[in-house]
């Protein structure tokens, strides 16, 4: 089904490199490399169609500059494509369905849900891809094998992450005599005291995307592992994850209204939006959308990477990674475009205004782009040494993709914070991940 | 019935008496369904920034009204393209319901057929397959029908889950016929067939436009059989295309989603309102013959 | 109203069948009732079809997937038996499933039914605008599902819900931040309460029509017999028309449980089960489980848990509408 003539890209990587090293490294991805690019894209492509299904980005403007970019690939490269966008918690179904019929797209993306691991024995082997950007551009970040990677093998090239910081209130924050919140505990603090003056804080304590992300982030600070690097045995039965649902009940107690257990993944943002939240923990899709809703807010609306506990410091992203069916009729095509979209690395970031997080890591010698000119987001140029994904410190398994999926994570919060012991909760909550684990074996 | 002579005055404060009550009474449920609809109407043209301050009014406007909501529906997204779309699925679908229904429910009302109970059972048992693990083997059917991406995949689909339904309305429907008119054709020597063509179907004409209607409701319920077979945006249906288009991660563009839901919604209801008369006639003649 | 019009055709041997040459027909095949046994068949051939091509088949796979370890990505795998549906029974989660499931279902259907008959009634006498007020009424039927519920997301939004907002000012509840501003989607039992809500709101027009059409069946004259024999207004209502209109009542209730039975996307987009599933239904589990976390086998057996539930009772209560039929 996949196309049976070879696919030059040994060679196209060797020209464009040398052309790098003579044209001076320092250049980035600047319009005159591009021209090259597509001059040294293999021949055969032309007239051939690809197509390719991604996500609705948080960022709508980053989605109008995808479209118009691909638009111009296919004019330089003769390639007719077609760019189509779904929600990304709908993108799994769509899948099954692509798989069940055996056709569909050419290119997909995973983002948060990371199918990798389902489905490797139906994609391609990216592994020239992968290796190829890898050598070019200084190394991948330790943690986007765990989401791109099934057995060593590449099956899958990272695209961004997302990262998910704190948002906070600056002259909120000053009015109880605190500067820039470092820990955990400056979290709460400031919540505990803002909420007496109407300015609680709020994480989604529901089933959605972000619970399982912000809840993780606090778990994870708090030293807790959810399962080793092998992603087999499984550590959070542990102390520490006791601590952090105790945490986790205290910052519900002082710091937030009953309102956080009907929230959905955009309640965060309007919540900072109305004026009343104290700090969030969420992406900077709310900073941004703040700025157009709320400029009085906004002004006052810092950022911070992540906030410290007693285990560490570490921000849990959310992986966007690019894969191709087997069955693709188009996989040289398909190669391309994901070699092409990885050179123009800074343009896409700019385009996010910040949002999308590299997984390479020359593309994080500083200044970045965007973030590096906005003062409020330049901490988060150092974003990678903090990032962990879903079921760090293993790697993005389908077992722990189904913990994920079932909400056990939040339901262990809310449960808790609704009053019922730790004891009672930990009992629940491990033995419904053990059995998850167990269901995978088994198979 | 006693027969009283009243005089004008009372008769007429008894209308109105009557009157005031049936409107106490339907006012619970008038503003059950309405509240919901003018509020989403107000929302649609309302701006965005105006939904977020918390104490505004939410059935009033503190910036100017506004129709940014509309045009963002037709020049931002296919939503003209969906509409139409949403209408041809439904057309069609309503004509593959109405082929396989209309004689189902015939036979199944009128001749007494073995097995006849039974298989009515059985198709009015596929309800209860769910949809969210049919869809996987359908996705099968549709690519081998090379429908993938294209509308047509869900004209394909939908009927699954109308024709059971406008089975047994037709087959109601048609139980309500009376036998003297088909005899009478028969014996005109008409043959079954021509007193079901001739005769049955022209008089129950209100149960196919009422099946028609199901139809069409029926399929602008469906979300995830277009989820799962149609990507691309301009072979969405309204409610695929305003439910993925029109919410973009944590924004959701709630003035063009209002928009877009009662711009296809209220013709429904209206034409809806049409027929009803007809339906509740119809079924109301039939009865009475 | 003549009885012969609730009834089949009348026995062979009588109107329907000429007499003269083919009163001696030679082969079975040419037997009056032969044929209406092929014509009826032929008639019934396309819906049957249809229906057994694309559900009935798909559902043998179905029942294959919930019976095997299949992953999205390996649907070919191996038989288990009823492995899978002994670990749905493992799972503490499901059981809350099942519960709301039934709680939702049977507590709506009972709303629906209450309240459609209720409008029905009102919509029955003669007055001034009653076509208007029909035509709003049916509105909450006709908007598309997916919209709708996301109108009413934001309806119940924690902090911008009108609904509170109308509240607190007629002095019904506190104003935002108060501890009885409710919070709809949040707190357990009033967030499976909202979605049955929500639920009743799409569906009462629906049950409204359908039992208005009964009513509206029901002869006068039989309502007029009752009225001079002395009945009063409730007895009239449960020994006359509550008769007459059961069997559209009947077949009205079920098809409206099954559709409420297998619906998704209400609690999906409102809640998606949450907080900590209280308002976690069968469907909801079973997508979560089976498509999103690729774990095929057990989604499937999830949502075809109540299938042998339901088969019979269907079963029982089509077999016994036809029987009141005659």
């Amino acid at each position: 089904m996949s196309d049976p003539r070879p696919v030059p890209t040994e060679s196209t990587n060797v020209s464009r490199r040398r052309f790098l090293e003579i044209g001076g490294a320092g250049v980035a991805a600047g319009s005159l490399l591009t021209m090259l690019d597509a001059r040294q894209a293999p021949a055969q492509i032309k007239g051939t169609s690809l197509r390719m299904l991604l996500w609705s980005h948080y960022v709508p403007a980053y989605d109008v500059w995808f479209d118009k970019f691909t638009k111009e690939w296919g004019d330089k490269t003769g390639v007719k494509v077609r760019v189509d966008h779904m929600p990304h918690l709908e993108l799994p179904a769509r899948y099954a369905a692509e798989f069940a019929a055996g056709s569909g797209h050419d290119l997909i993306y995973f983002v948060g849900q990371i199918l990798t691991g389902q489905y490797y024995r139906n994609l391609v082997d990216l592994s020239d891809v992968a290796d190829g950007l890898g050598k070019k551009y200084g190394g991948w970040l330790e943690a986007s094998k765990s989401a791109a990677q099934v057995n060593g093998v590449w099956y899958a090239v990272p695209d961004f992450f997302i990262s998910i910081p704190v948002l906070w209130r600056k002259d909120l924050f000053a009015s109880i005599g605190m500067g820039e919140p470092k820990t955990w505990d400056d979290l709460r603090k400031a919540a505990g005291q803002l909420k007496g003056k109407g300015h609680p804080t709020g994480m989604q304590f529901s089933h959605c995307n972000d619970a399982n992300h912000n809840w993780r982030a606090l778990m994870y600070c708090f030293g807790v592992k959810e399962t080793d690097p092998s992603g087999q045995n499984i550590l959070i039965d542990s102390k520490e994850m006791r601590e952090s649902l105790r945490f986790g009940k205290a910052l519900y107690d002082e710091g937030m209204t009953p309102e956080v257990f009907s929230w959905d993944d955009a309640s965060d943002n309007r919540f900072l939006a109305s004026g009343v939240a104290s700090w969030i923990h969420d992406a900077i899709s709310a900073f941004h959308s703040t700025r157009l809703t709320n400029p009085k807010v906004f002004e006052q609306t810092f950022v911070v990477p992540e906030v410290a506990g007693p285990g560490g410091r570490w921000n849990v992203g959310e992986p966007n990674v690019w894969a191709i069916w087997k069955f693709s009729k188009n996989v040289p095509a398909a190669k391309e475009f994901i070699q092409y979209i990885s050179d123009n690395q800074k343009e896409a970031m700019e385009a996010s205004l910040g949002y999308n997080m590299p997984f390479l890591k020359d593309q994080y010698k500083k200044p970045m782009p965007y973030l590096g000119q906005d003062a409020k987001l330049a901490a988060l140029q150092d974003q990678e040494k903090l990032t962990a994904f879903l079921g760090f410190p293993g790697p993005m398994t389908p077992p722990a993709q189904e913990v994920v999926t079932t909400f056990i994570i939040p339901d262990m919060f809310t449960k808790v914070a609704r009053g019922a012991s730790i004891d009672d909760t930990m009992k629940w909550g491990v033995g419904e991940i053990r059995r998850i684990y167990a269901k995978h074996k088994a198979s | 019935m006693a027969t009283v002579i009243v005089a004008p005055r009372s008769h007429k404060s008894k209308e109105l008496r009557r009157h005031t009550l049936i409107y106490l009474g339907l006012m619970p449920f008038l503003v059950l369904a309405v509240f919901p609809i003018l509020w989403m109407a107000i929302t649609a043209i309302k701006q965005d920034a105006d939904l977020y301050l918390v104490d505004a009014v939410p059935f009033w406007f503190r910036q100017a009204p506004t129709w940014k909501n509309f045009d963002f529906l037709f020049h931002n997204t296919s939503y003209g393209d969906w509409i139409v779309n949403t209408m041809l699925i439904s057309f069609w679908v309503s004509v593959i319901t109405l082929l396989t229904a209309v004689p189902a429910g015939y036979a199944l009302a009128r001749l007494r057929l073995p097995f006849a109970e039974n298989l009515g059972i059985g198709i009015f048992m596929t309800y209860l397959v769910p949809a969210i693990i049919l869809f996987i083997p359908l996705a099968r059917v549709v690519s081998t029908l090379d429908l993938q991406d294209s509308w047509w995949s869900l004209v394909i689909v939908y009927p699954t889950f109308t024709i059971p339904f406008c089975t047994w309305l037709l087959m109601g429907f048609f139980k309500t016929v009376p036998f003297e008119i088909e005899e009478a054709a028969m014996v005109d020597g008409c043959g079954q067939l021509g007193a079901l063509l001739r005769v049955v179907l022209p008089v129950s004409w209100p149960g196919l436009i009422t099946a028609t209607i199901f139809s069409f409701t029926l399929s602008m319920q469906d979300f995830l059989y277009s989820l799962a077979f149609v990507s691309i945006s301009d072979q969405k249906p309204v409610p695929l295309g305003v439910a993925t288009e029109l919410i973009r991660g944590d924004i959701y563009f709630w003035g063009s989603l209002m928009a877009g839901a009662l711009l296809v919604g209220v013709p429904v209801a209206i034409v809806y309102n049409l027929f009803l008369d007809k339906f509740i006639t119809g079924i109301t003649g039939a009865a009475i013959k | 109203m003549t009885q012969v019009s609730l009834g089949g055709p009348p026995p062979p041997g009588s109107l329907s069948v000429p007499v003269g040459e083919r009163a001696w027909a030679v082969s079975r095949w040419r037997t009056p009732t032969a044929r209406r046994y092929l014509f009826g068949y032929a008639l019934l051939a396309p819906a049957v079809l249809y229906v057994a091509l694309l559900v009935g088949v798909p559902f043998v796979f179905s029942l294959y997937l919930a019976m095997s370890d299949a992953a999205v990505g390996a649907p070919v795998a191996r038989f288990i038996g009823l492995e899978n549906f002994a670990s749905a029974l493992e799972n503490a989660v499901f059981y809350t499933a099942v519960r709301n499931t039934l709680v939702f279902t049977v507590g709506a259907g009972i709303l629906k039914g209450l309240l459609g008959t209720m409008l029905a009634f009102l919509l029955l006498q003669p007055f001034k605008g009653r076509k208007i007020v029909r035509a709003l009424i049916v509105i909450p039927f006709t908007l598309p599902i997916a919209v709708s519920v996301l109108g009413w997301k934001w309806m119940f939004d924690s902090q911008f819900s009108v609904i509170n907002w109308a509240l607190s000012r007629l002095s019904l509840i506190g104003n935002y931040g108060s501890p009885d501003w409710p919070v709809w989607l949040g707190q357990p039992a009033l967030a499976l309460f909202s979605v049955m809500f929500v639920n009743v709101w799409r569906g009462f027009p629906f049950s409204a029509i359908v039992l208005l059409a009964g009513l509206t069946s029901v002869p006068p004259e039989i309502i007029d017999a009752a009225k001079v024999d002395g009945a009063t207004f409730l007895q009239r209502f449960r020994m006359v028309i509550v008769p007459m209109i059961a069997p559209i009542l009947f077949i009205g209730t079920a098809f409206d449980t099954v559709f409420t039975l297998s619906d998704l996307s209400i609690v999906y987009l409102l809640t998606n089960g949450g907080p900590d599933g209280a308002t976690e239904i069968l469907p909801t589990l079973a997508y979560n489980t089976g498509i999103r976390g690729g774990a095929l086998g057990r989604g499937a057996a999830i949502s075809l848990f109540l299938f042998p539930l339901l088969l019979p009772a269907m079963i029982l209560l089509l077999r016994t509408l036809r029987r009141k039929q005659y």
